[in-house]
């Protein structure tokens, strides 16, 4: 893999974080975290998009009239999230019953068009590919972390295993109010990461 | 015009291609998204229909009855102020004894909590065997979302003629937290408050439709209980 193409890879699971650093895609990410398993799942699903979506979209930028990519992009995304939808329905019936609605709201995650519009639409097929896998993966971490932090608190476990039981759970960490909490304080440590870097750059 | 016309074409070819596709993959997950819901209701029917570990209706006639009422599912055909009890009803003669597994569902904390019951009719009486909570994906997970634990479950059942006639409460309903899970269950009376800190709005969810269901069987099928 050439370094341009690791570029495209790893940016987004830290430098430009979609959830942590981006703040895109905020609405899955506060609603499906109540445990590490949703966070994941959830996370996957938006990277069978994302990736798709960044795939097709690269491949038709050329023929696509400025004034009417908005709409297509959204058919596009639209069609994809509908068929993960069908595809997990019928084959992962548990988890896609416990996602719900979030599901269908793919379509409106911020990050799946904001990558389309900001890097499918001008780059080629494979860092696409790479950019849309990388930011996925970057949101299922992000999601699987958030998850596992509020049942590890709330619950005492992780991924449905006990680790502490009953001992010390904290009910607001399950609630909404948890989410925010968390976030909040995940995004300044990514923050506080991102200026480290700066300065250790700016040394140089 | 021209410019209008390109423009709508593509617009269209795009928008086909779409609908071919997505066309494509109903067609193909229609029959395993099918079998996946008949498959999560057909585990709780079996489920609620055992005891000690054995069937008591032989699977065939689970199966038949579940095709003889594929059509008619999910229809509301008993309401009371705080559950409804859904279609469709099934009924299990034996040698005896009538079963019936019926479904309802309350409000929980974040919409529909869905149970699936089993009564059996013996003797001039209706006594609850089983229940299993079959949609709660609404309900606070760590919270409401305990009601999927088979030990909370079990709180609900057995639950004997009498009890279902005093009504079935969850323990701070009734202002019984001090009763064992055994003991409440004789006078209707679900002990949960241990198993489910926390959370009464969910199982209070699942009370209400144990008692709707009860409610239907004698008024609506069998009448002639004292």
């Amino acid at each position: 893999m050439s370094s341009r193409s690791w570029k495209e890879f790893s940016k987004g699971f830290v430098l430009e974080n979609p959830t942590f650093v981006q703040a895109l895609g905020m609405c899955p990410t506060l609603a499906t975290t109540t445990n590490a398993k949703n966070g994941f799942g959830m996370g996957l699903a938006a990277t069978a998009v994302l990736v798709m979506s960044n795939v097709v979209i690269s491949l038709i930028r050329k023929t696509v009239p400025e004034k009417i990519r908005i709409p297509i992009f959204i058919t596009i995304i639209a069609s994809f999230v509908t068929i993960v939808d069908l595809l997990m329905h019928a084959y992962v019936y548990d988890l896609w019953k416990t996602l719900g609605l979030f599901i269908p709201l793919i379509v409106v995650n911020c990050i799946i068009m904001g990558r389309a519009e900001a890097f499918a639409s001008k780059n080629n097929v494979w860092h696409s590919f790479l950019d849309g896998l990388g930011m996925g993966l970057g949101f299922t971490a992000s999601l699987t972390l958030l998850g596992s932090i509020r049942e590890l608190l709330g619950n005492g476990t992780l991924f449905d295993i006990t680790i502490w039981g009953k001992a010390f759970n904290v009910f607001i960490m399950i609630l909404p109010p948890g989410a925010y909490l968390t976030l909040g304080l995940l995004a300044a440590l990514f923050a506080f990461i991102g200026m480290k870097r700066k300065e250790r750059g700016n040394n140089k | 015009m021209k410019e209008i016309l390109k423009t709508g074409m593509t617009l269209m070819i795009f928008t086909l291609v779409a609908g071919l596709a997505l066309g494509l993959i109903f067609k193909v997950t229609e029959q395993p998204i099918k079998n996946a819901e008949l498959q999560n209701i057909l585990n709780a029917i079996e489920f609620v229909l055992t005891d000690n570990g054995k069937l008591m209706v032989e699977k065939s006639l689970i199966n038949e009855k579940i095709n003889e009422t594929i059509n008619d599912t999910e229809k509301e055909i008993f309401k009371t102020d705080k559950a409804a009890v859904l279609s469709p009803v099934l009924e299990f003669k034996l040698d005896g004894k009538t079963i019936y597994v019926l479904k309802a569902y309350g409000i929980g904390y974040g919409g529909k909590v869905v149970t699936v019951a089993s009564f059996i009719i013996q003797n001039g009486r209706i006594d609850l065997h089983a229940i299993k909570v079959i949609e709660y994906s609404q309900e606070t997970p760590g919270l409401g979302a305990k009601i999927a634990e088979e030990k909370s479950q079990q709180r609900f059942y057995p639950i004997p003629y009498e009890g279902l006639k005093n009504g079935v409460k969850v323990d701070k309903d009734a202002g019984k937290s001090n009763l064992e899970p055994e003991e409440a269950k004789k006078i209707g009376v679900v002990k949960i408050s241990d198993v489910m800190t926390g959370a009464t709005i969910t199982p209070r969810a699942v009370a209400n439709s144990i008692q709707a269901m009860f409610k239907y069987l004698r008024t609506e099928v069998v009448k002639d209980v004292q």
